[in-house]
């Protein structure tokens, strides 16, 4: 009876802690308890890095900011320890600087925008800043470049009227997969010196200053949630005669759509630029959406509670916890499932591992993989049979086969225009290899029926956790309620001692009557 | 109706009764062995232990000239990875089943072992030679192929339910119950079967065979429940059973010591676990010093079949 008092003890201490802070957070602080009361809100997290000298040295970093964020007052916070921030305006652009005199190592600089969706983009038609009218600028080609490119010009102006036309009919061509030879000389000058996929955007930029339109890059990003961090994207900007717009160079007859895109920085200056001894500098964005506008974050991150200090963590960080949190309501129903209704499955946590890969696809086609690699990797399991292997070589074998079946499947369905066929990679392969071996082992030891229903109960019981992990208001409360897990948790040790019958039981000892 | 499930089986008799550290005396049948021969248990002789691939290669020496001999792992469970061979043809070893296998595939069958893969959680693992029992003829005619085996659950070293697990053309020689077997309860009283069950449903007659499996009195029943209880008390697990089978010409041999065993004995016996279960933790809290002879005379006269 002791121990009983003492589990009840536990289960309603944590259910007191795990409440009671989630309590305290929605009264005092204001998040609301349930997902979708507040509007979405996307937060952006720009992240300079540099490496300062060792022995250290004055540093400052500059980094462009877009206008909006300053004249509209969107939601703006800036980071980094030991730094003097301040922001600078100029012509209207905006930089935020940070200086240091004495830095060394590794340096990380945070700047975090928030805002709602918006109706604009940041690439709106805008007026020339400096007074007077804008100059195209002689891009210097020379030799049989100056030819080509002359000749691509005439061919786009041929069929063009406008600046529009010719920004939409310069792009169009250079953008085009079967390009003509002068597009592919340029092509392959720009390539090797730009050395990445930026270099279309250059050469379009330099093609239209050839032209006489005035054109020079932006930069901005793209408003997709996305694993880890994305680079600046580039942006084309070009005056028609009357205004300066931005546009995409990949997709050049269309305006920004402000629910993709959004324009961090125009007017031709550098996006950022580190000053002083530092090396190896670069730029990252990382994109989420929170339901938390800055301005309530820091309230929460000023609040005595440790637990909320996860949003404290930079954009990236926090999209990583996104599924970390998941993973104990992933647990908690497999322990539903196991110890209270009795479905029998391969290996204990392998379904969790299976419904996090199923999160990130689209269901059907990952079950279609999943059983397609399970079948055919069964298929060769069992020709590998016949040659007699020791276990360990076996089973690497199997990795081996999953990974060819894998980029097999991936490229024919790619042929097939299906590109959820490329996500395959989710799938966690060593967890594949194995349940391939135990199916197997399973099939000869105990029959087929066996083992068709462990893999039957292991994806029942897959599709189930990544059915509960993807309501909205579970995750919302796994994700800004994470002391909810402690209740949770007093729910995992009771079912840890509920002695009763398990469903499948029920249907076991069905026919039970005493003799 | 007293049935147990495995939730109250785990929460209530195998976690507060088995400590973890006695498990790996029962799930290493080597260590069972060596407690076995210190009791004085009778135990299949061992003909050798293949211990490394090295020792494969010399299976022949440790197979001698022996006809019939089975190949265990020493962790495995459930039956995994037994191999019985019960006759030589020539330079071919004779399955029960009469598949031929030569002497590479018997290897191949240890380094498999060796390797784990019949292991509990897959670690590594030796295999054991040894002697074939040869069931005693009164177990042969209610078994199709395969050698039927006698499990007695026992809590606090009261023996609380017994089985008779015997084989049919669709078990395929294997005694496990959810793959075809049959169960058949045991009186504990008398050592005579009172019920048998094929998959949950009660029969009188060898679905195969034809012959009745009700009504039968096992032999050295005895000795049976001797064995089990000194089991009890070598290995000091509190919750175990037992598997003991009985050779026609040695009588019982302990088999091996089970740590988990499994909940279908109730339905071979049409008793609720519960039922003996809660009878054996009363005495052994009113009488905690009980001797060997007074658990087995307290089980018997209590737990006799009415």
């Amino acid at each position: 009876m002791a121990s009983r008092i003492k589990l009840f003890l536990v289960v309603f201490i944590l259910t007191a802690i795990g409440g009671g802070i989630a309590a305290y957070k929605h009264v005092n602080l204001g998040l609301p308890l349930r997902a979708g009361e507040l509007p979405e809100q996307w937060l952006v997290d720009a992240k300079i890095t540099f490496i300062a000298p060792p022995e250290g040295g004055k540093v400052s970093a500059r980094l462009s900011l877009p206008a909006a964020a300053v004249e509209e007052g969107l939601g703006q916070e800036a980071g980094s320890v030991g730094y003097n921030y301040y922001v600078e305006k100029d012509q209207g652009e905006y930089t935020s600087i940070w200086a240091s005199e004495k830095q060394a190592g590794n340096q990380a600089i945070y700047y975090r925008l928030s805002f709602s969706p918006r109706r604009k983009s940041g690439g709106e038609p805008l007026q020339h800043a400096g007074g007077g009218l804008p100059v195209a600028v002689n891009p210097g080609f020379s030799g049989a470049t100056e030819a080509a490119a002359k000749r691509v010009i005439q061919r786009a102006k041929s069929v063009s009227a406008d600046p529009d036309s010719l920004f939409v009919g310069l792009f169009g061509e250079i953008n085009a997969i079967d390009a003509s030879q002068e597009v592919a000389l340029l092509r392959k000058r720009y390539e090797e010196e730009a050395g990445d996929r930026s270099a279309i955007t250059i050469l379009g930029i330099d093609l239209l200053n050839l032209a006489g339109v005035p054109a020079r890059v932006a930069y901005g990003l793209r408003l997709e949630e996305a694993r880890g961090s994305q680079q600046p994207l580039r942006l084309v900007e070009y005056y028609d005669g009357a205004y300066w717009k931005v546009r995409a160079p990949d997709e050049p007859s269309s305006t920004l759509d402000p629910d993709k895109f959004f324009v961090w920085n125009r007017g031709g200056g550098a996006l950022f630029e580190i000053n002083g001894d530092a090396e190896a500098s670069q730029l990252g964005f990382t994109v989420i959406r929170t339901f938390i506008p800055i301005r309530d974050l820091t309230d929460l991150r000023d609040s005595p509670l440790i637990v909320s200090t996860i949003f404290g963590l930079p954009a990236s960080e926090q999209a990583v916890f996104r599924f970390v949190v998941l993973i104990p309501l992933g647990a908690f129903v497999v322990v539903v499932l196991r110890n209270l209704v009795g479905i029998a499955t391969l290996g204990t946590f392998m379904p969790v591992l299976l419904a996090l890969a199923l999160l990130e696809m689209p269901l059907k086609s990952g079950l279609i993989m999943f059983s397609v690699i399970v079948g055919a990797g069964l298929w060769f399991r069992f020709l590998l049979a016949r040659l007699n292997l020791l276990v360990v070589p076996r089973v690497a074998a199997c990795v081996v086969i999953v990974t060819l079946l894998m980029m097999i499947l991936s490229v024919v369905s790619y042929k097939l225009g299906m590109r959820d066929g490329l996500q395959i990679t989710l799938f966690p392969m060593i967890i594949l290899a194995w349940t391939i071996e135990r199916m197997s082992l399973i099939w000869e030891e105990e029959g087929k029926r066996s083992a068709l229903m462990q893999v039957g109960g292991s994806l029942i019981v897959a599709i189930i956790a990544f059915a509960f992990m993807s309501i909205p208001q579970v995750k919302y409360w796994a994700f800004y309620f994470p002391e909810l897990l402690l209740v949770l948790l007093a729910l995992i040790i009771l079912i840890g001692r509920y002695t009763g019958y398990r469903l499948s039981e029920l249907f076991r000892f069905r026919d039970f009557k005493e003799a | 109706m007293g049935v147990v499930g495995i939730n109250m089986r785990n929460a209530r008799y195998l976690l507060p009764n088995n400590p973890r550290w006695l498990y790996d005396l029962v799930d290493n049948k080597l260590r069972t062995k060596d407690l076995a021969v210190e009791h004085h248990l009778a135990i299949p002789e061992t003909y050798g232990v293949v211990r490394s691939p090295h020792d494969t290669a010399r299976m022949d020496r440790l197979i001698g000239d022996r006809d019939s001999f089975v190949i265990k792992p020493a962790r495995g469970s459930g039956g995994k990875g037994v191999l019985v061979i019960v006759a030589r043809e020539g330079k071919y070893f004779l399955k029960p089943s009469g598949v031929k296998l030569t002497l590479d595939e018997i290897r191949h069958h240890c380094s498999n072992i060796l390797a784990g893969l019949f292991s509990l959680g897959g670690r590594r693992d030796v295999a054991q030679i040894e002697y074939r029992v040869h069931p005693a003829r009164v177990l042969t005619e209610i078994s199709f192929q395969g050698a039927p085996d006698i499990r007695v659950v026992m809590l606090h070293g009261y023996p609380v339910m017994a089985m008779l697990r015997a084989a049919t053309r669709e078990s395929d020689g294997r005694a496990n119950l959810h793959q075809g077997a049959i169960g058949i309860g045991i009186d504990l009283a008398t050592g005579k079967t009172i019920r048998a069950i094929h998959h949950g449903h009660p029969i009188q007659l060898h679905p195969d065979l034809k012959v009745p499996v009700v009504g039968i009195q096992l032999p050295h029943w005895d000795a049976i429940l001797d064995i089990a209880v000194t089991c009890h008390e070598m290995t000091g697990l509190g919750y175990l059973g037992v598997d003991v089978m009985i050779d026609e010409a040695l009588g019982p041999l302990m088999i091996e010591v089970n740590a988990r065993p499994g909940l279908a004995i109730q339905l071979a016996n049409g008793v609720g676990l519960l039922r003996r279960l809660e009878p054996a933790v009363e005495r052994c809290k009113s009488h905690p010093h009980d001797t060997h002879q007074q658990k087995l005379d307290f089980s018997r006269k209590t737990f006799a079949a009415k």
